[in-house]
């Protein structure tokens, strides 16, 4: 069995567990005007940006002149969080590594001196820098690690496979305890990718709402502590949920939409629960890839109609609270998840009104309290056809 | 448990698509940048696909339908690989056109083909697998990452074939970029031996390999992978050794039982350093070749590595490209491959006859 004993967390919303929890709890989302990243498009998007300069953010992680680019430092500040929720102070006790997850990694700063390189202007090296990996070996560094490191980049599932890799290296003894989960900086790069691809809401995201028009992006990095049962029982562990079923598909239907009956989602839930050893009624709560793309809410409600049948479980898309922050985007959400466990309640799927006609599903709207929640289902897909599932249950 | 090669495919700066041939024709030629050989690719993608894909896209997709036909199936239960850098002419092709457009009018295709997961995806869509789908990036332990999971994948599900590659592409913004750097060696500064360098840089090489991995042994079986091991700081080359040992003790093998080692030097004077001294102490009797000045430097040489054992302990030959010389009574048994990347993370593989 594998332990999820620390979280840590900074998106939009707050720059820990507590200012998330309370955002949460108020509904207060994190998505607004464009305030950091420098694009032309400014003043006509909204999106989830963490709410610090750069400089702000290495003061917050306690360091001066380090170089790390915005990647790196919401990487390092939620990876330390989790390190100090699980009352982690020595990291060479145990087999420990590091799993992380980035789309562009340095691409926030390779962006900012391209015109000068291609100008034949700049002479500052910033390609050692600009490769996705990067903040994981720096973050490693940081801390200490030894013993695991890797980066995972499937798009927008990205931090799910890497909590759901933790979890097998700790289940195929390689490893004691591993920290999981992604970053991703807002950059200009992904914004005008997804601008061309005319899958962004100028507006506020309505996840699965009729009238839905796109995502939000957002920006962010999270991470949990895993342990395995043996640390666990050997140190007295606190544990705060279980990481009891993951699952990885691929949709294999187009390089970037997601298949009209949701076959790689299916799939990928499906495994889920066969590793959980859990049926489909035993769901309590699923936190979904909900991005308020078109394509996207169909293909998940879909495929989660094929799951549910006719019970299906409550559910919410809380990027209207993050925005999508993409390969940080599944454990943003596993620690929100988690909190749902922890705090008996279902967070709100903000500013849907109207049911999709196609599918009649309709996710959780408002605050639900004092639910007694065992088994959350949470989804992330991404582009090149990748699907994954986690389920987190109560200790 | 054992990890068996039952098919491979290899694009690289050397004919590795003639199977046959083998390297009677490799060499080593003193350039920066060591671009590869590419097969006919209307061979192995549909016209339709194959237009709009990049080069990386068509290595990777090329290489992996070639190591799908030499293991004799069309299907597999996991696709997993590994990329340094991922789809940077795509990448590049969109930064370009968002600065020199102003962030205006601009088309997706590049944007979509842009992210490290792109060939995997392709794989699967081509050979429609909706199977286990992961794509690694750890600079210079991508490809080592990608055969972690393997090994714990067919240690999870048995009766399983799965493919695992290493690929990356060496593009002339990139190469720019890294001669900015000051990493790639000077062109008078490029020697045939690659492990007697006394200048810095290296030179900027591509590929993409790929391999059917299965824990059952068949008619098509090449080798076996014995083990795999990265590491991510190295104090000194006495720690390097340390780890060796302690990694061939994991296999219950010693250094004597090693054939040869194929070792990653990638030319660089100072990056090369703890590798040069470790294999001294501790091969100092074992046949030791080099495979950088064959493929180039990039992330995810060790593939190629990996290709290149693989071959020899299937043929039982070591082409005189790689090593002038070779005698041993017991014949190719155990290849050891070390691979570096800056000096900073260490790759082990161990290659064995089954």
């Amino acid at each position: 069995m594998v332990f999820v004993t620390g979280i840590g967390i900074i998106s939009a919303i707050g720059k820990n567990v507590s200012e998330t929890l309370s955002s949460l709890l108020e509904g207060r989302t994190g998505i607004g005007k464009i305030n950091h990243l420098q694009t032309i498009h400014k003043n006509n998007y909204v999106v989830g940006e963490v709410n610090h300069s750069l400089q702000e953010l290495e003061s917050l992680a306690g360091l001066k002149n380090s170089n790390y680019n915005r990647t790196t430092l919401l990487s390092l500040l939620a990876t330390r969080e989790a390190l100090t929720s699980a009352g982690i102070k020595n990291v060479s006790t145990y087999r420990t590594g590091f799993i992380s997850a980035s789309s562009v990694g340095g691409m926030c700063h390779t962006e900012l001196l391209y015109k000068d390189f291609l100008e034949h202007k700049s002479h500052k090296n910033f390609i050692d820098t600009h490769y996705t990996g990067v903040h994981a070996t720096d973050v490693v560094k940081h801390f200490g690690i030894i013993d695991y490191v890797t980066t995972i980049s499937t798009a927008c599932s990205s931090a799910a496979n890497a909590i759901m890799l933790g979890a097998r290296l700790i289940n195929n003894n390689i490893l004691d305890r591993v920290v999981v989960g992604g970053t991703d900086a807002l950059c200009k790069f992904t914004f005008n990718g997804f601008n061309t691809l005319m899958i962004l809401d100028k507006e506020w995201c309505k996840p699965f709402d009729d009238n839905r028009k796109g995502l939000n992006l957002g920006e962010g990095a999270a991470y949990l502590v895993l342990e395995s049962e043996r640390v666990v029982k050997a140190e007295n562990k606190k544990t705060i949920a279980i990481l009891s079923g993951y699952g990885n598909a691929n949709d294999a239907y187009h390089q970037t939409a997601s298949s009209p009956d949701g076959q790689g989602a299916y799939a990928a839930i499906q495994k889920a629960l066969a590793i959980a050893n859990l049926s489909p009624n035993k769901i309590d709560y699923v936190n979904t890839h909900g991005t308020g793309t078109a394509n996207n809410d169909l293909s998940e409600a879909t495929a989660m109609k094929n799951i549910f049948k006719k019970n299906i479980p409550p559910f919410s898309s809380t990027k209207a609270f993050t925005g999508h922050t993409l390969a940080a985007a599944a454990s943003i959400e596993a620690v929100i998840a988690i909190l749902s466990i922890q705090h008996k309640t279902i967070f709100p799927n903000l500013n849907c009104i109207t049911p999709m006609q196609d599918t009649k599903l309709f996710p959780v709207t408002s605050l639900q309290k004092n639910i007694e929640i065992n088994h959350v289902l949470s989804n992330s897909f991404g582009f090149g056809g990748n699907c994954s599932s986690l389920i987190f249950s109560k200790n | 448990m054992a990890m068996y090669i039952n098919g491979t495919g290899c694009i690289s700066h050397q004919n590795t698509i003639d199977v046959a041939d083998f390297f009677e024709n490799g060499k080593i030629i003193c350039q920066s940048m060591l671009s590869a050989q590419e097969p006919d690719y209307k061979d192995y993608v549909p016209a339709n696909m194959l237009r709009r894909m990049s080069h990386i896209i068509k290595m990777g997709v090329a290489a992996a339908k070639i190591s799908l036909q030499h293991a004799e199936i069309e299907n597999v239960d996991a696709i997993i690989t590994g990329t340094g850098l991922g789809c940077f002419e795509d990448t590049d092709k969109f930064l370009k056109s968002i600065i020199e457009n102003n962030e205006q009018l601009l088309t997706p295709t590049s944007f979509i083909q842009s992210t490290h997961n792109t060939v995997a995806g392709q794989i699967a869509l081509l050979i429609k697998c909706h199977n286990y789908n992961f794509t690694y990036t750890q600079q210079g332990l991508s490809f080592e990452s990608a055969l972690v999971d393997a090994a714990m994948f067919l240690n999870e599900n048995k009766n399983s074939n799965i493919l695992v590659g290493g690929l990356d592409e060496a593009i002339q913004p990139y190469f720019e970029l890294l001669v900015k750097a000051g990493h790639i060696k000077k062109c008078e500064d490029i020697i045939t031996e690659i492990e007697k360098n006394k200048t810095k840089g290296f030179c900027l090489g591509e590929g993409a390999s790929f391999f059917v991995l299965s824990n059952q042994k068949n008619k098509t079986t090449k080798a076996q992978i014995k083990g795999v091991k990265t590491v991510t700081s190295i104090k000194g080359n006495e720690d390097l050794q340390n780890k060796l040992i302690a990694f061939l003790d994991e296999l219950g093998l010693s250094a004597n039982d090693v054939s040869l080692v194929l070792s990653g030097n990638s030319g660089d004077v100072e990056d090369d350093k703890t590798l040069n001294e470790s294999n001294k102490f501790l091969f100092s009797k074992t046949h030791i070749a080099y495979f950088k000045n064959l493929c180039g430097d990039y992330f995810t040489a060790s593939a190629f590595a990996l290709w290149l054992a693989s071959a020899i302990i299937e043929k039982q030959r070591i082409p005189k490209a790689l090593l002038q010389e070779y005698s041993s009574k017991q014949g190719l048994k155990n290849i050891l491959i070390i691979n570096q990347y800056r000096n900073t993370e260490y790759s082990f593989m161990c290659v064995s006859s089954c």
